[in-house]
Parts: structure tokens; C-alpha cells; sequence
């Protein structure tokens, strides 16, 4: 007699209690803040782009208690430890709303932190005492990195950074930079730095909080070094391996984004649902027409999906599999859905998400602006495409 | 510009196979195994070369070569533009990419569909493979935690 196995679709129960909880959490805590941010006043003059630090420590210690703080932190490091399907099934309910809270999320660039660092940078930045500004992308060159111009120069055992940054964290009033700097000749050829605030050489400009529809453009914060000597143990890692950080927890991260997405497209499908529910057109409402039918089962569709993609590949994650190439395919889909599903609801919307009041547009900026560059997506589509010509069979 | 009844790749599939796979730059044996010269060639030259395989010189397996194009002072040891020089040049290092026989006008077009459809999407993945290594870091990644980042 064959013996049949089946596939198991089913969530473990533990995690579906963290889903639950955290789901509660957006419902009850975070969704009633959504006015405030997206504005009361005509105009929506008041609209803002974060919560007041008050609130954000109010949530913290909320979140703390019913223990949901640190869930992508590794236990060594005082998180949860959460598996890569636990922080995709959280991000995904964390993404139905345009609050911009996160659970002690930390970039896993200084997970690499050593034992004095840890308590110098990463405790701090993880209990939300000091922001991380990610100090990688230059003005002149953007994202072009093998081309950085923020040189490194080791004079008497001390490293002398020069050049300028651009960084998209938050501003905060006691912070330090993650510098990733170009030391020709040293392993790859580029270093990774923590260089604190009020470093002599390090300046900080811009990257003041929008108000009104000013909200609508995250701030770039302009960071500069000017001969800026800091010493050898402010290196995080290895000297010439900066982009070596934190490749264990990296690609699960582009699965998280991924999750993301769908946590964007089912809030949208909702909001589309309510509108379809309480609009009529000649005596009928909008749910009957063929029109809108067909869109909100396309945006069903797309979000289940992505999900399974998505789920699938966590759960290879979570089997030490290499994961490289279907992180590349949660990216390129999670982002073609979106769009998908954002072109879908404005069909039902009759008109653009785009419109100012509603949080719509938010949804959709931030979640294409996070995963949809077109030449990160044919990156993507490269990753892939060299998996088929090496024999991938999907 | 070879003749107008071409080598039949069934008949030689063996050796060329054997050609193909060999890390040498192929295409003067592609060139030896082929039809060789048409009778409507264009040479202005009266004796009647229908049939001979010698190499023309033209260079256009020198020019295409991307192991050349990697490491251009290898172009140096000498003037000539043969794919013996290209042999002596290359030698051992050679990407087997096919694309030296793929634009020499001496070997048969049925030697190049058989390149083109049987052997290049080999070859791709094993350039993809120098390109694309594994142990690389994914620039990307850290793009995204730039853009990313709260």
C-alpha cells in the first residue's frame, strides 16, 4: 500500500498565538492613532509623519509587557528570537495599519556588535534610548556602492572618515551613525563604523519631521565627515568585511518585506470592501457590479499568493535552507502584487489611491517606496534566472 | 564564406562535442571540421580555393574573445589577428562562451546552430556562475535596510 503524506499548511500554535496578539495590538492600540497621523484639521495641516515620543514610549512599554518587544532580536541579544514565519506572520498584521511602529526592530547590521558595542550602541538603540542612523548611501552616487567616495584612512592605528552620507532613520536627539566607508585595500575594500554623535569631523543636517503633506516625503538626513578620527574599536566586524554583517539574518529580512506587502494588500482589500459596501450606484451597491467583483477577487488572488510564497520560503528559512533565490522571488512578486493590488483598489476607489486623508495613499507609498526599485527588482529577476540556467526546475 | 552544402553536425557531433568541451578556444578546429571556402568567395584571386579551411585572418575571434578583453596586454605578444594566435594567447584560460566561433566567417552556419541550440545555455550557466558567485554579498540587502530603515 502507498502511503500518502499530505503538505501541512497549518501555522504552529504558538505562533498563531503571537499573529493573535500582535493582531489585537494593531486593532486596539495602533489603528485609533491613525487619524491623528493623517491629520483632523482642513487641509490635514496637522498631519504627521510620526508619533509623538510620549505615545511611541507608552506603546513601548505596552508592547514590552505583553512581550512582544524584540520578536526579529536574537534571544543572545535580550529579544524573542522569533522565527523568520513568526516575524513574517507579526509584520504582516504590524502592516495593516500606517502607524509607524515597530517592535524593538533593530537592522541585523549590529547584531555584529561585540561585547563593549553591545552595551555602547545596540542596548541602547534596542530599548529606543539612541537612533541608528544607517550612514550607506552617498549624494552623488545614491545606491551605486562598489563606487562609495566616504574613504576610511587608517593614520596611527585611528581611521580618518571623510565624505558625505545620506541616511532615511528617524532623527533622534542622542544617536549614533553606522558608517559604511571605502578602505582601499583591506579586504573587500570597505569598513563598517559606529561613529558617535559628537565625534569631532561628524555633523548632522536636515531630516527635520514633515508636517501636512510634507509627510508624504520621508526626510533624508545629510551626514558629514570632515576628517572625522575614530578609533580602531569602532570598527563593527571585521575590518574590509563590511558587507559581510549580518548575512545570516539579511535575506530573511527581504521575506519580512515581503510579508509586508501582504499585510499592505489585505488592509487595502479591506478598506475597498467598506467602500464597495457603503456606496450605491442606481439603486445597487457597488459589490454587484461584474466591475468591482473582478478586482476585489484579483487583489484576493494576488494577496494569497504572495502569502504562500512567502510562508513557503520562511519555512525554508527556518530549515537552514538557502534561501537566496526565493528571497528574490517574495521580493519581485510581493512587489509586482502590490502594485497589482494598489491599480485593483483604485479601480474600486474609482480614482487614484493617492488621495490625501485617507490611508490609502500611505499604505501604498510605503510599501512600493520599501520593495519597488526597478533596478532592484531586475536584480531579482537575475538571481532567478541564473537559478533556471543552472537547472532549477520550478 | 563557406559552401553551400555544409557539414552535417550529425556526422561529426562526436568530436565537436569533444571540441566543444575541451578548454581551448574551438574555433579553428570548428573551422577545420567545416565546409571551407565557397566558390563565390570574394577574394580577388584567380586560383581556385572552393574547399580549402585556412583561416582568413580577418581577427574577429581575437576582438570578440572576452578573456582577451579582460586581460588586453595579452594582445600584445603579438600582431597577428589568426586563431592561432588566439590559441597561443588564450590557451587553457578560455571562458568556452563559443563566441570565437560563433563570428568566424570560416565555419559552417550548421556548426553554429548546433552551438547556439545544444551548448550555449551550458555555457551560460557556467558564466553566470563566475559572475553571479554564491559566496558574493547581496548589495542589495543592505540598499534595503538603508531605505528601510525607522
Amino acid at each position: 500500500m502507498i502511503e500518502r503524506y499530505s503538505v501541512d499548511f497549518e501555522i504552529p500554535e504558538d505562533l498563531k498565538m503571537v499573529q493573535s496578539l500582535v493582531r489585537d495590538f494593531v486593532h486596539d492600540q495602533l489603528r485609533p492613532l491613525e487619524r491623528d497621523l493623517l491629520g483632523r484639521a482642513a487641509g490635514l495641516k496637522d498631519a504627521r509623519a510620526y508619533l509623538p515620543p510620549e505615545t511611541d514610549e507608552k506603546l513601548m512599554n505596552m508592547a514590552t509587557d505583553i512581550g512582544l518587544w524584540g520578536l526579529s532580536v536574537p534571544e543572545e541579544l535580550g529579544g524573542m528570537g522569533l522565527s523568520t514565519l513568526g516575524n513574517c506572520l507579526a509584520e504582516e498584521e504590524l502592516a495593516q495599519t500606517i502607524v509607524p511602529f515597530t517592535f524593538g526592530d533593530v537592522t541585523p547590521i549590529l547584531f555584529e556588535c561585540n561585547a563593549e558595542q553591545k552595551d555602547r550602541y545596540f542596548l541602547p538603540h534596542f530599548h529606543r534610548r539612541r537612533q541608528a542612523y544607517i550612514a550607506l548611501l552617498e549624494p552623488q552616487d545614491g545606491a551605486n556602492l562598489p563606487a562609495m567616495q566616504t574613504m576610511a584612512v587608517k593614520v596611527n592605528g585611528d581611521y580618518v572618515i571623510s565624505g558625505r552620507k545620506m541616511s532615511f532613520s528617524r532623527v533622534g536627539d542622542d544617536h549614533f551613525a553606522i558608517v559604511f566607508a571605502a578602505t582601499p585595500g583591506v579586504g573587500s575594500g570597505a569598513t563598517c563604523f559606529l561613529v558617535e554623535k559628537g565625534m569631532p569631523g561628524f555633523t548632522v543636517a536636515g531630516g527635520e519631521e514633515g508636517v501636512g503633506w510634507r509627510t508624504q516625503v520621508k526626510p533624508a538626513l545629510s551626514l558629514a565627515f570632515a576628517d572625522c578620527r575614530v578609533p580602531a574599536q569602532s570598527i563593527l566586524g571585521e575590518p574590509g568585511a563590511a558587507f559581510q554583517l549580518g548575512k545570516k539574518w539579511l535575506p530573511a529580512r527581504r521575506l519580512v518585506r515581503g510579508a509586508r506587502c501582504v499585510g499592505v494588500g489585505q488592509r487595502l482589500l479591506e478598506e475597498a470592501k467598506a467602500h464597495v459596501e457603503s456606496w450605491q450606484s442606481y439603486g445597487e451597491h457597488l459589490s454587484r457590479r461584474p466591475g468591482i467583483e473582478s478586482a476585489l477577487a484579483d487583489i484576493a488572488v494576488s494577496i494569497h499568493a504572495c502569502r504562500l510564497v512567502v510562508h513557503e520560503a520562511a519555512w525554508k528559512a527556518d530549515s537552514s535552507m538557502n534561501i537566496k533565490r526565493e528571497a528574490a522571488m517574495v521580493k519581485l512578486f510581493a512587489t509586482q502584487m502590490i502594485r497589482t493590488v494598489a491599480d485593483r483598489v483604485s479601480h474600486v476607489f474609482n480614482g487614484p489611491p493617492y488621495i490625501q486623508g485617507l490611508p490609502l495613499q500611505r499604505l501604498c507609498s510605503d510599501a512600493v517606496a520599501t520593495n519597488a526599485v526597478d533596478l532592484a527588482l531586475e536584480l531579482q529577476s537575475g538571481i532567478i534566472a541564473g537559478d533556471i540556467m543552472k537547472g532549477l526546475k520550478v | 564564406m563557406p559552401q553551400r552544402i555544409q557539414v552535417d553536425v550529425k556526422e561529426i557531433e562526436a568530436v565537436l562535442n569533444e571540441i566543444l568541451s575541451t578548454k581551448f578556444p574551438p574555433v579553428a578546429r570548428c573551422r577545420l571540421l567545416s565546409s571551407g571556402f565557397s566558390p563565390g568567395h570574394a577574394l580577388n584571386i584567380t586560383e581556385n580555393i572552393a574547399g580549402h579551411k585556412e583561416c582568413i585572418g580577418c581577427g574577429n575571434c581575437i576582438d570578440i574573445c572576452p578573456a582577451l578583453a579582460r586581460e588586453p596586454h595579452r594582445r600584445d605578444k603579438t600582431e597577428q589577428r589568426t586563431s592561432m594566435a588566439l590559441e597561443t594567447l588564450v590557451g587553457e584560460d578560455c571562458d568556452l562562451c563559443y563566441a570565437c566561433s560563433l563570428v568566424c566567417p570560416q565555419v559552417d552556419t550548421t556548426i553554429k546552430h548546433y552551438i547556439v541550440n545544444c551548448r550555449l545555455v551550458e555555457v551560460m550557466s557556467r558564466l553566470a556562475q563566475r559572475i553571479g558567485d554564491d559566496q558574493e554579498p547581496d548589495l542589495d540587502l543592505f540598499l534595503e535596510e538603508a531605505i528601510d530603515a525607522y
